[in-house]
């Protein structure tokens, strides 16, 4: 009884030594990065009309310099030692390291998708989605994923198309389905 | 030399043991209880927790058999149980096996055929009945 | 009264009865399976908004949100997993218990204890929400302005432990909220015209709790399965309804008015209810190893506080937990603006909903207690199954917003995005919140200076707003005490937040 249940609530152990989270500076300088296009897209607007007495790119102005003064502060924080606290979760082993290579095959399947579905369209590029994700996720019986994923992308697709009044497009099997 | 029993924490698994434990004792040898999981899940009933396996120790000792039990989290439950047959050089491999229409078994596979398919030596399979529970 | 019994002839047509069963089901099923909370669930199901009746849509949703609260109780029970951060305190000792062999009694008390205070703190909601939405009816823009500043303050900074964590993702939200071309030019659209409406909230959500949950899971995945304690059909003797009683009203009292209050939301409410029955208690030694009390009370608050957070969403529009925020983009979704005309323009709507509030809550009861042990099932579902599906429904929701691959792609970008938040530890909600925020407070603040001719002074020239930047002031220096004060007895605040759940 006593496997798991001890942990769930205490978390993995926190680092004691003092680490510089060097992934944070990521952090900072993606806000670095997003704060400067906010800045520079506010600059290129122009004066709003005389009844907008909010000019357009007033909140481009504040949000943008908000941010930069936020990757500041954070690459301080981070800098004096600040540590983040990944989020926790039910599902989440944080005790082990980050399985990166997981999600990169989770990407690549996702690219596929978003270069397919305009022209296979939802049932194939769905069940596609079901599989490979499934698959990558370590799950071993093929038939299985194959036979789940087709029923799921066709319900779905007979689900939205009749019952919800929503056309889908079918793609390749437009006059099939 | 050993006889391995591929245990599940169910009715299966409670025959399997019960007749791995009799025929252990017939033959004078070892007992290896293999319970693993993939773990992919949250839950998986068949994955013994601690008592049990200390209860199931208890028993099979009490009866005056050496045993070990393999108790963890694995990739692929069917290369465990052979994997532990072939390095304890098992005489015999025991497991439960339950009854699937033929639809289910292509589409669920089946971890007791690939233990029978893929094992070097005898295997026992066996079905769950009344009066066989050991624990 | 008149137009609450109308409500009930909406709420009890056959069709809108089903989606409030469909809605306590899923709400159940998704608050007890791993990685799937009731925000995410509302997320996933906005597609629905496109066709189906707002008033069913909205009592389909409803039910989520209720049956959410009830299925993360039984996780934290059976399994001390508490899916959503409302049930850490239940499983303190919900768990206990369960350990003791009294798992039937903890969930009888948690379902029965959530039926009593979800009934109140509807009752509460009926009374409170027309009145308040009559006293903010009469409020300008400047008062508006600033209770949606205060309102996106409090949800940054009193929440979460790292106050400058929730700032960067405030303005990530309200960088994402610029992008259009609302106020006549094309911002941050980079010249693509596909951005010219500004990118359809539905992804943003969908990306934000959906597909950042399930890469951020993926990166971390589980490989032990829990001990799952077995469990039978719930029920409670008579000595249980004794000691439960009196927490389930308490954990009401203390739950509805933090989830009314912006960023209240449901964990300082569990969290106090549950000191507030070890120290009334008659039985302190059992506390620690499973007292009813401590289940009974924080169940009750947790639900209490899910009927409060409709208050502030119904009448001012303003959501303060990451599922009311995820409901009011379903709304906005049917062209609906929550608020104080909301009550008296759409008032079959409104009233058919809160009486499905009162349906759902019966029906969590009857339908929930015999199907415990069927819920505990659902967590032998394969997590490559769920997690795939998770994705499956995710991208066909946001495909379904426009059918273009353009959607797609944005779902994964952001959703790396927000994949990227849960491992810096930023929260979830300001960035939700500041998307749906940012272009409002930008329009009440022009309609404010429009009126007032482009003088600012008109901004706290009423006096509602005047008291809320007192309490927004009140706020920034109590925050900045208690930081300062943690920060001394404290070197490493990143150990705060475990001080708290442990305590």
């Amino acid at each position: 009884m006593t496997i798991a249940t001890e942990k769930t609530l205490a978390g993995p152990e926190p680092a004691r030594s003092k680490v510089v989270d060097t992934a944070q500076y990521g952090l900072a300088a993606f806000l670095l990065v997003v704060g400067g296009v906010v800045l520079n897209d506010a600059a290129g607007l122009e004066k709003g009309f005389a009844d907008q007495p909010v000019q357009p790119y007033a909140f481009g102005f504040v949000i943008g310099t908000v941010l930069v003064l936020l990757s500041v502060l954070l690459a301080v924080a981070t800098w004096r030692g600040d540590v983040t606290e990944a989020e926790d979760g039910e599902d989440i082993d944080l005790t082990h390291g980050s399985d990166w290579a997981t999600v990169a095959k989770l990407g690549v399947v996702f690219v596929i998708v978003v270069a397919t579905i305009s022209w296979l369209g939802w049932a194939i590029v769905g069940a596609f989605l079901f599989v490979g994700t499934a698959r990558v996720l370590g799950s071993r019986t093929l038939i299985l994923d194959i036979a789940i994923g087709t029923a799921l992308s066709l319900l779905t697709w007979y689900g939205f198309y009749v019952g919800l009044g929503i056309p889908i497009p079918a793609g390749v099997l437009d006059g099939v389905l | 030399m050993t006889v391995v029993v591929a245990w599940s924490a169910d009715e299966y698994g409670a025959a399997a043991l019960a007749h791995g434990v009799a025929q252990a004792e017939q033959k004078h040898e070892d007992l290896v209880v293999v319970n693993v999981t993939r773990g992919d899940a949250l839950v998986d009933r068949r994955y013994a927790d601690d008592d049990e396996i200390a209860r199931v120790t208890a028993a099979v000792k009490a009866l005056g058999l050496e045993v070990r039990i393999a108790h963890g989290v694995v990739d692929d439950v069917a290369a465990a149980v052979v994997e532990e047959i072939r390095s304890t050089d098992a005489t015999l491999a025991v497991v439960g096996i339950r009854h699937r229409s033929p639809v289910g078994k292509m589409l669920m596979g089946s971890v007791a055929q690939r233990i029978i398919l893929d094992a070097p030596c005898p295997v026992l399979a066996v079905k769950p009945e009344a009066g066989t529970d050991l624990v | 009264m008149d137009l609450l019994l109308d409500g009930f002839a909406t709420a009890l047509t056959p069709t809108n009865l089903l989606f409030a069963v469909i809605g306590v089901l899923l709400g159940t099923a998704v608050g007890v399976l791993p990685g799937i909370g009731p925000a995410m669930t509302v997320a996933l199901l906005l597609p629905v908004t496109y066709s189906v009746e707002p008033s069913s849509a909205l009592i389909m949703f409803a039910g989520i949100y209720y049956g959410g609260m009830y299925g993360g109780s039984t996780t934290s029970i059976l399994l001390n997993t508490p899916g959503e951060s409302s049930s850490v305190v239940t499983a303190l000792e919900g768990n206990k218990m369960a350990k003791n062999g009294r798992a039937a009694q903890a969930l009888a008390t948690a379902a029965i204890g959530s039926f009593i205070a979800g009934t109140i703190g509807t009752v509460l909601l009926v009374i409170l929400a027309p009145n308040i939405a009559d006293l903010v009816v009469k409020l300008g823009a400047p008062s508006y302005f600033a209770i949606m500043l205060l309102a996106l303050f409090a949800v940054t900074a009193v929440l979460g432990s790292s106050k400058l964590r929730g700032f960067v993702a405030l303005f990530l939200g309200l960088a994402i909220g610029l992008i259009g071309t609302t106020t006549g030019q094309a911002r941050l659209t980079f010249g693509e015209a596909k951005l010219a409406d500004g990118i359809d909230i539905v992804i943003v959500a969908v990306a934000i709790f959906a597909i950042g949950e399930a890469l951020w899971v993926a990166a971390h995945l589980r490989r032990k399965p829990l001990d799952i304690i077995p469990v039978g059909q719930p029920w409670m003797s008579k000595s249980d309804w004794g000691r439960s009683w009196k927490p389930w009203l308490r954990g009401t009292a203390f739950g509805f008015p933090f989830g009314a209050l912006p960023a209240g939301g449901a964990e300082v409410p569990t969290f106090l209810s549950y000191i507030t029955e070890r120290r009334l208690t008659k039985h302190p030694e059992e506390f620690g190893k499973g007292a009813i009390e401590g289940v009974a009370g924080p169940e009750a608050a947790n639900n209490a506080s899910a009927a409060g957070t409709l208050v502030p969403l119904l009448a001012i529009g303003l959501p303060t937990t990451a599922t009311a925020a995820v409901i009011l983009v379903a709304m906005q979704n049917y062209g609906l603006q929550p608020g104080p005309q909301f009550l008296d323009a759409n008032p079959k709507l409104v009233w058919g909903l809160l009486a499905s509030l009162f349906i759902a809550n019966t029906l969590l009861l009857v339908i929930n207690l015999p199907l415990a042990p069927v819920w505990a099932k659902l967590l032998q579902i394969p997590r490559p199954y769920l997690y795939a599906g998770i994705l499956f429904f995710a991208s066909l929701g946001a495909y379904s917003v426009n059918f273009d691959a353009f959607d797609l792609a944005l779902l994964g970008v952001i959703g790396v995005l927000g994949l990227a938040m849960r491992r810096f530890g930023l929260p979830v909600l300001p960035l939700i919140i500041g998307v749906i925020l940012g272009p409002r407070i930008e329009d009440q603040l022009t309609q404010a200076l429009a009126i007032s001719q482009g003088d600012v002074a008109t901004l706290w020239s009423e006096p509602v707003a005047v008291v809320v930047y007192i309490v927004m002031a009140l706020l920034l220096v109590g925050t900045v005490v208690a930081g300062r004060r943690a920060g001394a007895v404290q070197p490493d605040p990143e150990n705060q937040n475990k001080q708290e759940v442990s305590a």
